[in-house]
């Protein structure tokens, strides 16, 4: 479990009703899998072509932020509009649910590929002495291991911080985030500063020391 | 005046509006909170610029997407998608399959007990006992709202307060003490607080009757009279105490708060509604049956496990029945019961001694 969802075991621990069950939901959910159930498999809801074209850039964007590449962000859109054309969101609550699908979805994926990054990061530590000698390419090394960087500290962050510090940097109001991750708008800032904070400690631990 | 928080300062960057003036006249007038702004701006930019990808440099193509979305079979099949909580955790925790279960179970019964506005207590936990389900069953059960109409009455509105005491002064609970914190952790917590949580479950023939026809079936004809009854679960308030390094991951968590208790508008048996609701089509016999054994005189709530993911057992705290829970992969323990209706959780990414360690020295 991620168990930063703790504001999550929280209210559950707290005070929802059917919290006590939830506390066990949420003791052991890494992530709340798609409830496409089997009886809706395969019907499309009429008004997806409308909400794919309002929202697709926006979708796209959240999960870039995540994954850093825009062919693995546009596979992740695909299946969240696939799923979302399954389901029975209220079309006003399409955009919020979307981009937290989209930014759930993606740090599933980075995630599943966390020991793969973790090992280039480390080879990536030790550039091949030739490359050190064409600064343009030794500065775009370091941007790349930068993203890597960056991206690897995404997937160790507790997800309601890494969720809402995407959709936040992808636009979305305190508002927004504080409904669709059921926050306080008051706590959003705290949240999202949490993991910048996070961020910026991961990054600077790299950096060069000139 | 005191300073605003991190949180406040951040939001100050973003949206001015959503700031209160007196926070935005105290950091205006205060180096401190000025220099904090400029660390908190810095670290903003250089995140932003950081999360920046490929995809912010051009124009996303929606009508080629839009065509292979259309096209359906060249869409790709290695990513699953994560669905997100649908908005208010209350609400979402209302929806979900493994609450829908347990208040079918808590839901209704005519044990006459203490009448409140009107209403009639037919359920208070006092203890908990899990029931291991595998996360496909939890995941194929129909949510509460496919049988009736839920409203949620009262949200928790958690939020963070200065202390203990504080907490103890707003929950009117007893805050637990923890006394030895397990190795690796230490510090002070941060202390969150929650209200009292209410929600009203009416249960609607119609609306079950159409759920029954999406699972392929008849719906069983309710007992007569139930079509409208209300049931309403209040649970809270609660108080967490969270030990987190700085901003990290937490490390422990100590939760406590008043246990659910359900109402019912009508005077039908808890035996006879629970046996009608879990028969409902669309529940895997799997999961009724174990959530038929629960009654009202038992005062048990049912509390769904993932049996794929999650390992139970149980245990005492100073005498009290107890439950631990430990995923498969050990990153996780939790220990949990209840006592005179009130309910604690101890976890963290501990191991089961660690926790029940903890949970035996609170006090």
């Amino acid at each position: 479990m991620d168990l930063a969802r703790h504001r999550g075991l929280t209210v559950a621990a707290a005070a929802a009703p059917a919290g006590v069950a939830d506390a066990a939901a949420e003791l052991v959910e890494r992530e709340e899998r798609l409830v496409v159930s089997e009886s809706v498999r395969g019907a499309v809801r009429a008004d997806l072509d409308e909400v794919f074209r309002r929202h697709y850039p926006l979708v796209v964007g959240v999960a870039g932020r995540v994954l850093g590449a825009r062919d693995q962000a546009e596979d992740v859109a695909q299946e969240v509009f696939l799923a979302f054309g399954r389901s029975s969101v209220p079309a006003g609550e399409a955009r919020g649910w979307l981009c937290v699908a989209a930014a759930h979805t993606a740090l599933n994926l980075l995630r599943s590929g966390r020991r793969r990054t973790s090992r280039e990061e480390s080879a990536g530590a030790t550039p091949h002495p030739g490359q050190t000698e064409v600064a343009d390419i030794a500065e775009s090394v370091v941007a790349s291991e930068e993203r890597r960087r960056v991206r690897a500290a995404l997937a160790r962050l507790p997800r309601t911080q890494a969720v809402a510090l995407v959709l936040r940097h992808s636009g979305l109001s305190y508002a927004d985030v504080a409904a669709e991750l059921d926050l306080s708008p008051g706590s959003v800032g705290t949240t999202v500063r949490r993991a910048e904070s996070a961020l910026r400690k991961e990054l600077n631990r790299h950096a060069p020391s000139d | 005046m005191r300073h605003p928080t991190d949180g406040v300062l951040r939001r100050l960057l973003d949206e001015p509006a959503g700031v209160t003036d007196a926070d935005r006249g105290h950091v205006a007038m205060c180096d401190r909170c000025l220099g904090e702004l400029a660390v908190i701006r810095q670290d903003a930019d250089l995140v932003h610029a950081a999360l920046a990808s490929e995809v912010d440099g051009g124009e996303v193509a929606v009508a080629a997407a839009w065509h292979r979305l259309a096209g359906a079979g060249s869409a790709p099949d290695r990513v699953r998608v994560a669905a997100p909580p649908r908005p208010g955790r209350v609400r979402a925790a209302l929806r979900r399959p493994a609450a829908a279960g347990v208040a079918v179970a808590v839901a209704l019964t005519g044990a006459g007990a203490a009448a409140a506005t009107g209403w009639l207590e037919i359920f208070r936990t006092e203890q908990i006992a899990p029931v291991s389900l595998s996360t496909a069953d939890l995941n194929a059960l129909p949510d509460l709202s496919a049988y009736g109409e839920v409203v949620v009455t009262g949200e928790p509105d958690v939020r963070q307060v200065p202390d203990a005491e504080t907490a103890a002064e707003t929950t009117g609970l007893d805050v637990p003490e923890v006394t030895d914190l397990p190795r690796g952790v230490s510090g002070e917590p941060e202390y969150q607080v929650g209200d009292e949580v209410s929600a009203t479950f009416t249960f609607a023939e119609d609306r079950a009757a159409r759920a029954a026809t999406r699972a392929g079936a008849p719906l069983p004809a309710p007992p007569p009279g139930l079509d409208g009854s209300q049931v309403r679960l209040v649970a809270g308030p609660g108080v967490a105490e969270v030990w987190s390094p700085s901003g990290g991951t937490p490390a422990l968590i100590v939760g406590r708060a008043v246990a659910p208790t359900a109402f019912s508008s009508s005077g039908f048996p808890f035996e006879t509604v629970r046996d009608y609701l879990l028969s409902l089509p669309g529940l895997p016999e799997e999961v009724a049956a174990p959530l038929r054994t629960f009654n009202a005189d038992d005062a048990t709530l049912p509390l769904p496990v993932p049996a794929d993911e999650v390992s139970t057992s149980t245990t005492d705290v100073d005498g009290v029945p107890a439950t631990v829970l430990v995923t498969h992969d050990r990153t996780l323990a939790a220990v949990t019961w209840v006592d005179d209706g009130v309910v604690t959780v101890v976890a963290g990414p501990l191991d089961a001694d660690e926790v029940l360690s903890v949970a035996r020295g609170l006090r």
